[in-house]
């Protein structure tokens, strides 16, 4: 039997129907909690009040969205925890992001939450120079980053009177793809444990640092692991979302990778009965 | 004015020096206890970050001085250029009398740069879905290994088949954590080996690169 | 019902832009990616003008002379664009490659290259330790370290004693790298549909308010 075969257009229709159904109609599709993730929250639900967190590192906005699932619940249960949070950008628009998460977690005082500037979180500016940069603001805080991203010196600033280098920091959160940049120096160098909301593109690359430093580097696995964090802390966004979609577009792939196959195989037999 | 000879070589040279002295700073300042190291590399550091601050400016120059040249001879696309540039002005005058931080800013950045971003990113759904069609094909050994292992995982990933088959959540864990995290694991080790060799090259003076393009 | 926060209005607006690429080049879609490349080199200028403040805040304040060092070798930098001058960058950029080299190789010694070795060996030590699962797990990864490690430090054909065994061991090590490709590419797919979401969310949910 010869299928027609599918042209792309055709298939880039199927592929827009899919989606559109999926954010129309949410469909709650369950999924298993993994062990991993409930390793993570164990992790941050064990910090003491008070230690100071740096979530930092560096990439595009986009490309960390999808560690903004998990990020955003984080930021909230660091906020339950009263750990101080100190946001440290390495690229351009991790800023950008870091305000993002921030804004969306609604943990600060301008969205009506509890956590006042200054005291409770800190937002630097861009800190240009990776590597060479984390290093330096690992050895020397106040170095590295004199002000914080509104220009306040950071003797001005109350949180940081109580962070000045590594040794301040009890746990590293990286939302962006460099995490094998804070593996390196604050993981190995100096023992700091971290966790990343990885992309999932970027988990079989990371995950031999996780098996490296098996207590001290732990990882959650896409939008899969945003969504299981968003289910932990009793809450939905873009990680559901994200896998109500998957839902029906992992079937689709599926069959559509199969009729690709018969396809070809037709071609074949066509091939031979010419011949 | 061609430059002597003898300028050329100090120049040259000096470059390599401050190159080896960057270098042998941060290996030592982690290998030796020594305040006098330390602080050299402390300073090389500051130093390294503030001139990469300014490769930031660069990028404008280089597609300020494109665009200008692009609408001055009329090429293809002069029209966007010049939009791109009102848009450049435009946006620094934004940002600067604003704030980078500011909801305003934030706001304008998000719907505009941002959304692109991952407009574009995920536009490559359906190119994949569409390429998946004709490159995952069991022609071979080699595209039935790649093809059957890519279809495994976003098959094992697929929230239905948890349903009908919970066990799927720890078969998909332990191929990511054992076989595909190998294969990463031997990228880690060939990449830092690599690594490793540039900078012993770079020391002993044998890797010209980037410091070459600036010579002449 | 549809948004009137004229943010929510450009971004779809955008959105639709880059849609409009499946359909082939277009004007739209031209618009899009001029914005896309003036914004980023905008965002760029402002964020390094911002950090330019903060960072000499002590040389401003007149307790770091020093820094003034590190400012004009920052503006030398500039001069790459101009080819006569180019070279007058060099000593900014041999620092930025010096300094960058050496924090990178001392990590890429201690993390990348020995602690991988150890954790190699440290589950080749728990193969036959434990339930058979686990073990099943250490031994693939030992094997697939070692087997991958080698196609891609031989990657060019070995000639001369061991070169059967090492041609083997290439082989195996391709296809074990196949897998590694296929099922990063596979767990890869989640991430695409989920920014596809994301995109899609805020045409319809945002924008138009359906759903």
């Amino acid at each position: 039997m010869r299928i027609p075969e599918l042209k792309r257009q055709y298939i880039w229709g199927i592929v827009l129907i899919v989606y559109l159904t999926a954010v129309l109609v949410p469909i709650g599709a369950p999924f298993p909690m993994s062990d991993i993730t409930v390793e993570i929250y164990n992790v941050i639900g064990s910090l003491k009040p008070g230690q100071i967190v740096v979530v930092g590192g560096a990439w595009d906005f986009a490309f960390d969205l999808e560690s903004s699932a998990a990020m955003i619940p984080a930021l909230r249960q660091l906020a339950d925890r009263h750990a101080r949070i100190v946001f440290a950008p390495f690229a351009v628009e991790s800023v950008q992001y870091q305000k993002y998460v921030m804004q969306a977690s609604g943990i600060a005082e301008e969205q009506g939450g509890t956590y006042k500037y200054g005291v409770d979180w800190v937002q630097f500016g861009y800190i240009p120079g990776l590597p060479a940069a984390m290093v330096g603001f690992l050895n020397d805080v106040h170095s590295a980053v004199p002000a914080d991203v509104y220009g306040t010196p950071d003797d001005k600033i109350p949180l940081m009177n109580d962070f000045h280098s590594w040794k301040d920091i009890a746990l590293w959160i990286c939302p962006h793809w460099s995490f094998d940049v804070v593996v390196r120096y604050a993981t190995a160098e100096h023992g700091i444990p971290a966790i990343y909301f990885a992309q999932a593109a970027a988990y079989s690359g990371y995950s031999p640092f996780m098996m490296a430093y098996p207590d001290k580097v732990w990882m959650t696995n896409g939008f899969l692991g945003g969504a299981q964090y968003e289910q932990l802390m009793n809450t939905t966004g873009l990680g559901h979302a994200a896998i109500n979609a998957y839902y029906i577009l992992s079937a689709v792939l599926v069959v559509i990778v199969i009729l690709g196959n018969v396809d070809m195989i037709s071609k074949r037999e066509k091939k031979e009965e010419k011949k | 004015m061609k430059m002597s000879s003898t300028i050329t070589y100090v120049r040259n040279y000096l470059a390599r020096f401050l190159l080896i002295v960057g270098l042998l700073a941060a290996l030592a300042s982690w290998y030796f206890v020594s305040p006098q190291v330390d602080a050299v590399a402390n300073t090389m550091n500051l130093w390294n970050m503030n001139i990469y601050n300014f490769t930031l400016f660069v990028g404008l120059i280089t597609i300020v001085i494109r665009y200008s040249d692009g609408i001055r001879k009329r090429v293809k696309n002069w029209p966007y250029m010049a939009y791109g540039l009102v848009l450049i002005v435009g946006w620094i005058i934004m940002g600067e009398y604003l704030g980078l931080y500011s909801d305003f800013y934030q706001s304008a950045y998000l719907s505009t740069k941002i959304t692109l971003h991952i407009a574009i990113l995920g536009q490559l759904v359906f190119f994949l879905v569409s390429a998946s069609y004709r490159v995952v094909r069991i022609r071979t050994l080699r595209t039935a290994v790649f093809g059957l292992s890519m279809m495994a995982m976003v098959v094992l990933n697929a929230p239905w088949l948890l349903g009908v088959f919970p066990a799927a959540d720890k078969i998909s864990y332990w191929l990511l954590n054992n076989p595909s995290m190998a294969g990463g694991r031997a990228l880690l080790l060939t990449g830092g080996i690599g690594g490793v060799i540039l900078g012993i090259r770079l020391l002993l003076g044998l890797e010209r690169g980037a410091l070459k393009s600036t010579e002449r | 019902m549809i948004s009137t926060d004229p943010f929510i209005w450009i971004s779809a607006f955008f959105t639709i832009c880059s849609f409009t690429l499946l359909y082939g080049d277009n004007p739209l879609f031209r618009i899009g990616e001029y914005t896309f490349a003036g914004t980023v080199v905008a965002h760029g200028f402002v964020t390094g003008i911002q950090t330019l403040y903060g960072n000499y805040i002590p040389l401003f304040q007149g307790q770091d002379p020093m820094a003034a060092i590190s400012l004009i070798l920052a503006v030398m930098s500039l001069f790459i664009v101009w080819k006569k001058y180019a070279w007058i960058a060099s000593f900014p950029i041999a620092v930025m490659i010096g300094v960058g080299t050496g924090v990178s190789v001392r990590a890429l010694v201690s993390t990348d290259i020995i602690g991988n070795i150890t954790a190699t060996i440290s589950e080749a030590g728990l193969i036959l330790v434990g339930n058979p699962a686990d073990g099943l797990g250490y031994a693939v990864r030992v094997i697939f370290t070692i087997v991958c490690t080698s196609y891609l430090l031989f990657t060019v054909l070995h000639r001369g004693p061991g070169s059967r065994t090492m041609s083997y061991l290439r082989t195996i090590g391709k296809y074990f790298f196949l897998v590694y490709l296929g099922l990063s590419v596979g767990n890869g797919v989640m991430q695409l549909s989920g920014l596809a979401t994301s995109a899609i969310n805020r045409l319809l949910v945002s924008w138009l308010g359906l759903g």
